[in-house]
């Protein structure tokens, strides 16, 4: 609105989305996550090496002791990556990074606890801006995570054209032809032919589906484990199917 | 009042395109409309053999493009109507003698002249000429085969249709697209060696605007320099007679889609 009359700030205050690895501790094993870690550092160095990472132990039954965290950051760091925040959690995961000294990320942040009764319900449509500086004092807490939802794609997607839904789902009404790719990071839902490409969890997510309404692909493919079909099954070809992965098999079956 | 801009391409080259022009534009000729149908396959000029009046070429699409030439130089008008014109392309030079300001000079010169319909013969492929045919259009005009590789290749310029247009990029809502079938033969599709009407419609998600039955009047209405629409005894004229009557928004039932079974009489005296 008046942005121009902003510009003699000394600064912008933004929220953006930047791309940033998430490490998920399975077990509080210090030795065995720098093992890991670095394994991954060299296979792929000018991915990872001295990249930034946030950390989310959301996955552990019990949150650990600050020592065993302080011990997790460590064997972050000795890997060649920066971890730079925790991610993901409940209020004790707050109190935790305070204490390290880390931020826990925003979009992340423990502000819908289901046994928090009295948070701001999320504000799913409002845009991410920076608060006012002279919010109510009741907005002190971080701005609502955006809810991502899904990405629609009304009609058909024809040869030669790609649809990418990034970080959610995509949607798409139409048909897509054969030549076509629709990719997301999340779920996909075709309700029409899928006759060309799709690939759900293009960052890897490996517990995101396919649903299509009518089956007759070329190629799909969930978190980098693909099928090809040079030619359809005739037990799925042209029904409502839907893809998962078992491990690391793409399974395909009838709805 | 502006001239209504139809391209007819397909991306896929040898389906019928010029043909499709050239008893597109005569039809709507035939229908008291001003009509000027330009080919835009500079290079491999074909518009003027089938509107017959390749002897008769002086300035081309090319030389208005560049300024060498007025427009009213440059439009021939055809022997048989009067209200009907024809802009060649340049067999000399190549697309990229086409500029987009200089087609878009052109198109906007014949809306001033007071014409009806202006008729874009697109090139094969999805290249320049192609682009520049099709930017400017308000209907298209999609020329199929009832062969998978054609399907394909007409899927993708729908896709272009709908993003790399001047409507598409102003938002001026989409372009009319029209599907029409050609070369089918019903009989090879009995015979499942060609896709069927409700195949093509399947794949592509729009109906079709006409079925050009494939037949070798068309072959010969092109050598003579005539378009096949003019063509009376003929299922192709027609064919496209009844796809014209529909672009201009009449409904007619299609016709030739199905196998004729000989008669007793055709069986005893021959067809």
């Amino acid at each position: 609105m008046n942005a121009k009359m902003e510009t003699s700030d000394a600064c912008d205050l933004r929220f953006g989305q930047v791309g940033i690895a998430c490490v998920r501790v399975r077990r509080p094993d210090a030795a065995a996550l720098c093992d890991e870690l670095e394994r991954r550092v060299r296979s792929a160095p000018q991915l990872f090496s001295r990249a930034a990472v946030v950390l989310d132990l959301s996955h552990l039954l019990d949150l650990p002791d600050d020592g065993t965290v302080d011990a997790l950051l460590e064997a972050v760091r000795s890997a060649g990556m920066l971890p730079v925040g925790l991610a993901y959690g409940t209020s004790e995961t707050e109190a935790l990074a305070t204490r390290m000294g880390l931020p826990l990320i925003a979009k992340f942040r423990a502000a819908y606890e289901p046994e928090h009764g009295s948070v701001a319900p999320p504000a799913a449509a409002e845009p991410v801006r920076p608060a006012p500086a002279a919010s109510a004092p009741a907005q002190i807490a971080p701005p609502a995570p955006p809810a991502l939802g899904a990405q629609h794609h009304e009609g058909a997607v024809r040869s030669g054209q790609q649809v990418y839904a990034r970080d959610r789902d995509l949607i798409v009404t139409g048909a897509i032809a054969n030549g076509a790719e629709v990719i997301a990071d999340g779920n996909i839902h075709v309700y029409g032919s899928l006759r060309g490409r799709a690939m759900a969890g293009a960052q890897g997510d490996e517990k995101v589906r396919i649903y299509v309404s009518d089956f007759r692909a070329e190629l799909v493919a969930i978190a980098g484990h693909y099928r090809v079909f040079e030619q359809i099954p005739k037990e799925l070809e042209g029904h409502p199917v839907q893809c998962w992965l078992d491990g690391e098999k793409l399974m395909i079956a009838r709805l | 009042m502006t001239a209504q801009i139809i391209v007819v391409t397909s991306g896929k080259g040898g389906v019928g395109k010029t043909t499709t022009s050239a008893s597109l534009a005569t039809g709507l000729a035939m229908a008291g409309k001003k009509v000027a149908v330009i080919d835009f396959d500079v290079g491999l000029r074909n518009l003027d053999l089938i509107m017959g009046c390749e002897r008769r070429v002086v300035y081309d699409f090319v030389n208005v493009v560049h300024g060498e030439a007025t427009l009213k130089q440059a439009l021939i008008k055809d022997k048989r109507h009067d209200n009907l014109f024809v802009l060649a392309a340049s067999q000399t030079r190549d697309k990229d003698a086409l500029t987009q300001e200089g087609v878009e000079k052109v198109l906007e010169g014949l809306s001033e002249d007071g014409f009806d319909y202006v008729v874009c013969d697109s090139p094969a492929g999805i290249e320049k000429g192609a682009h520049l045919a099709m930017y400017f259009a308000d209907q298209a005009v999609v020329v199929v085969n009832p062969e998978v590789s054609s399907v394909r290749d007409s899927d993708r310029i729908l896709g272009l249709l709908a993003s790399k247009t001047r409507r598409a990029e102003r938002g001026d809502g989409a372009i009319t697209q029209h599907l029409l079938l050609t070369r089918y033969n019903p009989t090879r599709v009995a015979a499942q060696e060609m896709l069927s009407v409700k195949d093509v419609e399947e794949i592509l998600g729009i109906s079709v605007i006409g079925v050009i039955p494939e037949s070798e009047n068309v072959l010969a209405a092109s050598n003579a320099g005539v378009p096949v629409i003019l063509d009376d005894n003929s299922i192709a004229g027609q064919a496209y007679g009844d796809t014209v009557a529909r672009i201009l928004g009449e409904e007619r039932p299609l016709r030739f889609t199905e196998v004729t079974k000989k008669g007793f009489f055709q069986r005893v005296f021959g067809s």
